[in-house]
């Protein structure tokens, strides 16, 4: 009987925020690796248009490593680089604004140029997402940290700089909201 | 999630988790990952740490003393600039008067007061009279 192999442990975040600090590259490789979906899927959630998702997580990923230096793990990584995202997403529109682009209908949100998936794309994702545009941005994002990426209210409060109870409310509010979008 | 229990709707909840999924799955995570350390790499970290380190919240302050300090630099030489009130009303007064008044009223600002000209008691002080002055005043007091 062979003796069992060590199993390598999987480095926290924070050991990798470590390591990039030190200057170890491959650290930053991997925390990209571990976040780039899920802030890929709290943008494209929060509104912003599929063709800009793949530019956005970059974009964030570049002003979260540049603001690691005043992340005191208040909160996980995660949910601190999705507020970052909403920062650089509420940006982008400004400049969008700005620039006179008109923004594509909710019918081509979050989906490519495919007409066939543009048809099998769903009645209620369409509503909800026209129904999250319309809500004032803490209670988007903490529907979306909530509902969508699973968080509790103690950790969205912490990212958010609210407190637990704040964030149920604008939750609930939220959701109430919602409602009368997606039946 | 008892917390949501009111509010509490599987099918919202389903939907969102869905929202986004597409746009997750399209992206290309090892691609995104060499982009990310290639412009880090690239942009220099002192230029990061400078335009990182300044808190938005002390741009704003900065922004609005500017702002303060500028305004009140602008009122001030306003302030200083202004015609007195004297000068307005006698501007309006003179407005109304014909060419031959303004000439006489130049002529009467251009001459000098006469020497039979009353001078009142308050622009005078025992100071300024003389040693006969002063005592033609001490025997008219005597009576």
């Amino acid at each position: 009987m062979s003796p069992a192999e060590p199993v390598a442990a999987v480095p926290t975040d924070a050991a990798l925020i470590a390591a990039w600090h030190g200057g170890d590259e491959p650290a930053a490789a991997e925390l990209v690796r571990r976040h780039a979906r899920a802030l890929a899927r709290f943008l494209a959630g929060a509104g912003a248009l599929a063709a800009d998702v793949d530019d956005l997580v970059q974009e964030t990923f570049i002003r979260a490593f540049r603001a690691l230096g005043r992340f005191r793990g208040q909160c996980q990584f995660r949910t601190w680089l999705m507020t970052i995202g909403g920062n650089v997403l509420k940006d982008a529109h400004r400049r969008s604004r700005r620039a006179r682009v008109v923004p594509l209908g909710d019918d081509l949100r979050a989906t490519d140029g495919d007409p066939h998936e543009r048809v099998v794309a769903g009645e209620a994702e369409r509503r909800l997402a026209a129904g999250l545009e319309q809500l004032p941005r803490m209670q988007r994002e903490v529907f979306l940290l909530r509902a969508q990426q699973g968080f509790e209210y103690e950790e969205i409060a912490a990212a958010l700089g609210t407190t637990p109870g704040a964030a149920r409310v604008h939750y609930h509010h939220a959701v109430r909201r919602l409602k009368e979008y997606v039946k | 999630m008892n917390d949501d229990a009111p509010l509490h709707d599987d099918k919202l909840q389903e939907v969102a988790r869905r929202l986004g999924a597409r746009a997750a799955d399209r992206l290309d995570v090892e691609r995104t990952a060499q982009v990310v350390v290639a412009r880090l790499r690239t942009e220099p970290r002192a230029q990061i740490r400078v335009l990182g380190g300044i808190r938005p919240a002390w741009l704003r302050i900065a922004a609005m003393l500017v702002i303060v300090v500028g305004a009140g630099v602008v009122v001030r030489s306003v302030w200083r600039d202004r015609p007195t009130a004297t000068a307005l009303v006698a501007g309006a007064e003179l407005n109304g008067l014909s060419a031959d008044q303004l000439r006489q009223v130049l002529e009467a600002v251009g001459q000098p007061g006469g020497e039979d000209e009353a001078i009142s008691s308050q622009d005078v002080g025992l100071e300024d009279l003389s040693a006969l002055e002063l005592r033609a005043l001490l025997e008219s007091l005597e009576g």
